[in-house]
């Protein structure tokens, strides 16, 4: 067992060696401007949360290095270096009672911070505005009830992309249209289930105008990794001009355009799940889709205004190409709002994605959409199935979703 | 009772032979052979044979997870698709949880604890082999589903109504329930026959305060596997008469609730975390000492933070749900509570350390285990504490911060508490030691490899990656070098090397088989009752019933305080005093007799299972087998016949049992 020593102590000071490496690595390691990185709060409630961390981490760490050390000590110090076999000593009571009150204070103080912050996240009364967040398979819609004072006349149904005033209080209110989701924007808060049959609250403000990404964190089956969101933060005016083009009248597109062609199209292929607000078919009669004939979850994406969205179907694939996206993206503050509510143009359309997704959704995104596997659900879709679409009809269904923003 | 010795004097009880049938089946005879295994009773065979199903199931496990690993080194993996992913990751916990890490601690509990009481077997032997056989037909089950039509996807978790049959429309989840239930019912058995054990067959003179700690650990964990064990049997029947009777108890359109089955799970869910994790613990609380050659420090503190783990483990389990919307008050409490649990927990840790201050260390592989747990333990610990803190936990849960926590625990912790109880106990089961060489190889490739697989998690799950994800993408993988994408790839990379330490293992395993060379009575000059007997074991465990004046018994009977120096002197060896035992050795020890129902049993319940999804003349088959096994059970004799009471010889060192019965 001796010789075992010399061995173990080079081991030792490599293996310290090693530790402090990649205790440097580690603090240097980490990616510069993930989008959901959890520590870099750009609202009050993740900066409530992150106030925790700044408290909890470093004890954890102190605790960590401390107990470590007094480890790395105890096995240098006490090996066997043929020393006689030590008086069978079981323990002293004091040190056991210190050692266990010591923590004790501790997680005291900690228990403290975390009980206050836990009521203020829970806290309702400052809420300045409203919105219905519902999760289904695999995909957000955002329910904006009129709310006069945000100028909200009439309600607004979106998807992909949560739109919310800067340094406003939102407070969402989420459920479910089939099994649970979590609503996550790591930047702006923690997240929250969204259970079917309950409403969850949860709160929301960002700092500063800009775009927060997430992503469903609760394991919702088949495609649970292809459901993401975004929340889009902008200023107050800038707020009012996206709430007055989402609630503005529709415009049919010209007639003699593909885009008019693209119209039937749509009229024929979509609108049975895909309500466009004001779309009118041919006898001038409303069209009102009907997604609960159609889809397990009974909805589906409002297209009402889906160029003025950067992403669809579960924000997993961008309505802009490389370099529009990356043009809102690291748009500064001030800039953000213009260029985001300029939306998608001709130029900027990932024609590449949207045109697939229009071929074949389900090759794209894995959904229950095979006809011959639905016998469970009746014939209902979980997620959009394949159309059967002529290229000629995709052509035209790309004009005519172009039209609208 | 287990040891049926004859009585001395008096009258004779009715006696019925094994050939006596009372119209069902004699019981069987062989002890060659594989039916010596199929039928045994032995609870040493009945470990070994736990062991061996535990490291299949660890192996089955581990593929899972290196294949999940594969598909996350890069982004946007195409090793597998969505719908075998998330059977994956479901498959890889499940089999983990209840198919090697509750087993293989079922392993060690069955071998040691009847040794280290000083017991001559356990409580109930046959119940002790159905609830083998049992666990491996569950665990079959669960794993036939790959071949019948795919495996769970739920996660193991299972969370309502994503388990239900129109959001899991496979029969998966079905196979996931039967074969969950058979196994909750082996350990639930298991579990009732640990503790009758532990309180009625403890050699004379050992009081619960002289137990060794492994020995409570287990009792502990035995007492929250009866009070949560019911929980999720009933969730799972909850579940399976939805999924396959159209019950409606989780279905939402019918006014349930999603969060019962939250509550369930959890409450069940908790415990098992200490389940899995006190093994572990107990373990090492006998390698600890016997390599620092010093008593635990503190041993009672260390017994009743157990104990109280234990017991406030059943108050924790809504911090698994932070953010399932419970209210500010109930995330408060359990909060706190949770943060309540480090308390003992940290105990613990600092009773390990002080155990080495001031001892003789030797580091052995067995050792380097039992320090790696420490170490890596209190890593995971940390960071637990860390999510106790609810609104930080709703920033860490469902991420890989998450996922980097509990595999330190359970890799770091209970796996090596595992592996050191594996080297530690090697020679005391098998005769022969593993190779130490080859030991270190494998302690130091685990080590590494366990690190830049879950280390780097942290990273991920801070920096926002969620879990349970089939695919990650670029776009949110951040900027610069060390982006998410290199950490992904370095786990990646690790988990290989933390593969390669443990075929380091298993190639030791077959040397060790296959060297001539027997190991020493007493190679680590070790501390507790399972030394005072032969390696491996006589099938009567002890030639005398050990009485028992210590904690530490064996050490004490080997060692003698030096008044004046307050060291230790030796002043016999482990040889010495088992030849004393042996010397000394009772007489007309008679040991339970091998029986076909466990097996036969366990058969009849799988196939009543099975029919869950088969259909009804399939449950009646299985019916009919369990009820004319257990109506076999009945009425099998227990006692063996007059002539198998051997007096023993008067040589006193090759006194033979008399053949079984």
């Amino acid at each position: 067992m001796d010789t075992v020593s010399p061995v173990k102590s080079l081991t030792r000071r490599i293996s310290t060696t090693v530790a402090g490496v990649a205790g440097a690595v580690v603090l240097a390691g980490c990616a510069q401007n993930a989008p959901q990185d959890t520590w870099k709060p750009k609202g009050d409630n993740a900066q409530m949360i992150y106030s925790l961390d700044k408290l909890v981490f470093p004890i954890a760490g102190i605790v960590g290095v401390l107990v470590s050390a007094l480890a790395g000590y105890i096995f240098v110090k006490f090996r066997d270096k043929g020393q006689a076999i030590p008086a069978q000593s079981h323990g002293k009571p004091i040190v056991e009672i210190v050692l266990t009150i010591v923590p004790a204070l501790i997680l005291t103080v900690v228990g403290v911070f975390t009980f206050r912050t836990i009521m203020d996240l829970a806290e309702t009364q400052d809420t300045e505005m409203i919105i219905n967040v519902t999760g289904q398979q695999w995909w957000w819609e955002y329910d904006y009830p009129a709310q006069a004072d945000q100028g909200i006349t009439q309600p607004i149904i979106t998807s992909g992309q949560l739109v919310i005033p800067e340094d406003t209080n939102v407070l969402l209110r989420e459920t479910s249209r089939d099994v649970i989701h979590s609503f996550w924007i790591p930047a702006l808060n923690g997240k929250k289930d969204a259970v079917p049959g309950r409403i969850h609250l949860l709160r929301m403000q960002a700092d500063q105008p800009g775009i927060y990404a997430g992503q469903c964190t609760e394991f919702c089956g088949l495609s649970h990794a292809n459901m993401r969101m975004e929340a889009i933060a902008l200023s107050k005016e800038d707020f009012a001009k996206w709430v007055a083009n989402q609630q503005k009248a529709y415009t049919p597109p010209a007639e003699g355009t593909l885009a008019k062609e693209g119209e039937t199209t749509f009229i024929n292929q979509c609108s049975r799940c895909h309500q466009v607000n004001g779309i009118k078919d041919a006898n001038g009669k409303a069209i009102i889709s009907a997604p609960d004939e159609n889809v397990y979850s009974g909805a589906a994406p409002n297209l009402t205004t889906l160029m003025t969205r950067n992403t669809f179907a579960g924000a997993m694939f961008d309505l802009v190409n490389q370099k529009c996206r990356a043009d809102v993206w690291d748009a500064k503050s001030e800039e953000f709002g213009a260029k985001y509510l300029a939306g998608v143009s001709e130029d900027c359309l990932n024609e590449k994605n949207l045109r697939a997704w229009l071929r074949n959704a389900p090759a794209m995104k894995p959904m229950y959409a095979d006809p011959a596997k639905l016998e469970k659900t009746n014939g209902l879709y979980r997620g959009m199935p394949n159309l059967g679409l002529t290229e000629d009809d995709i052509d035209k269904l790309v004009a005519y979703l172009l039209t609208l923003k | 009772m287990a040891i049926i010795e004859r009585p001395g004097t008096g009258t004779t009880p009715v006696v019925v032979t094994p050939q006596q049938t009372l119209g069902a089946v004699k019981r069987p005879v062989a002890t060659k052979g594989w039916r010596e295994w199929l039928f045994t009773v032995d609870h040493k065979k009945i470990g070994i044979m736990y062991g061996v199903v535990a490291m299949v199931f660890f192996i089955i496990g581990g593929v899972e997870a290196l294949l999940i690993r594969l598909q996350l080194a890069m982004p946007d993996g195409q090793i597998l698709s969505a719908d075998k992913y998330n059977q994956m990751f479901t498959m890889h916990a499940t089999t983990m949880v209840f198919l090697f890490a509750m087993p293989m601690a079922g392993a060690f509990a069955n071998y040691f604890l009847p040794l280290q009481i000083g017991a001559r077997d356990v409580a109930f032997p046959r119940i002790n082999a159905l609830s083998l056989w049992l666990l491996i037909i569950g665990g079959l089950v669960l794993n036939a589903s790959w071949f019948l039509g795919g495996a769970a996807d739920g996660g193991w978790f299972m969370y309502a109504p994503n388990s239900g049959p129109i959001f899991s429309p496979s029969h998966g989840v079905d196979f996931w329930v039967i074969g969950l239930q058979i196994a909750g019912v082996a350990s639930l058995l298991g579990s009732i026959n640990l503790i009758v054990t532990v309180l009625n067959m403890r050699a004379p003179g050992m009081s619960l305060m002289k137990m060794p700690v492994f020995t409570w650990m287990i009792l502990v964990v035995q007492f929250l596997l009866v009070f949560s064990l019911p929980v999720i049997t009933v969730a799972l029947v909850l579940l399976m008469l939805q999924r396959s009777y159209g019950a409606t108890f989780f279905d939402v359109s019918q006014g349930a609730d999603p969060l019962l089955w939250q509550h369930l799970f959890w409450i069940f869910g908790h415990p098992e975390v200490y389940v899995l994790i006190l093994p572990a613990f107990g373990i090492i609380s006998e390698v600890l000492p016997t390599f620092a050659r010093k008593p635990l420090f503190g041993y009672p503190f260390v017994v009743f933070s157990g104990a109280s783990i234990g017991l406030v483990g059943f108050g924790v389990w809504a911090h698994h749900m932070f953010a399932s919307g419970l209210g500010p008050v109930s995330v408060a409490v359990f909060s706190v509570a949770t943060m309540a649990i480090a308390i003992p927990t940290g105990v613990k840790i600092f009773n390990w350390l002080l155990t080495m201050w001031g001892g003789k260390i030797w580091y052995t592989t067995a050792m380097n285990f039992a320090i790696g747990l420490v170490v890596l333990f209190t890593i995971g610990g940390l960071s637990g504490v860390t999510h106790s803190v609810a609104p930080s936990d709703t920033q860490q849960t469902d991420t890989y911060y998450i996922v980097a926590h509990f595999h330190y625990v359970l890799f770091g912790g209970m796996v090596f508490g595992l592996f050191s109880g594996f080297y530690y106990w090697w020679p005391k089961v098998f005769g022969k030691m593993l190779n130490e060489k080859l030991g270190a190889w494998n302690f130091w490739f685990m080590v590494i490899g366990m690190n830049m697989t879950f280390g780097p998690m942290h990273i991920l799950g801070l920096q926002g990656q969620p879990r349970r994800m089939y695919v990650w993408t670029e776009a949110r993988a951040g900027e610069g070098f060390f982006n998410l994408g290199f950490w992904n790839l370095i786990a990646s990379i690790g988990s290989f090397i933390l593969a390669v330490g443990i075929l380091f293992f298993l190639i030791n395993v077959v040397i060790t088989a296959r060297s001539k060379q027997q190991a020493p009575l007493d190679p680590w000059d070790a501390r507790t009752l399972e030394w005072l007997t032969t390696s491996p074991p006589k099938a009567h465990n002890f030639d005398r019933i050990p009485v028992v004046h210590h904690l530490d018994e064996f050490f004490h009977r080997k060692y003698e305080e030096d008044t004046a120096t307050h060291t230790m002197k030796k002043v016999a060896e482990g040889e010495d005093l088992v030849r004393a035992e042996a010397d000394a050795a009772d007489a007309h020890i008679h040991l339970p007799s091998p029986s076909y129902w466990p097996i036969l049993l366990s058969i009849g319940v799988g196939l009543l299972g099975l029919g869950v999804v088969y259909g009804i003349p399939m449950m009646v088959i299985g019916f009919a087998i369990t009820l004319f096994s257990a109506y076999g059970w009945v009425l099998e004799p227990s006692v063996a016949e007059e002539i198998d009471f051997e007096p023993s010889d008067n040589d006193g060192n090759t006194k033979e049992i008399a053949p079984l019965g």
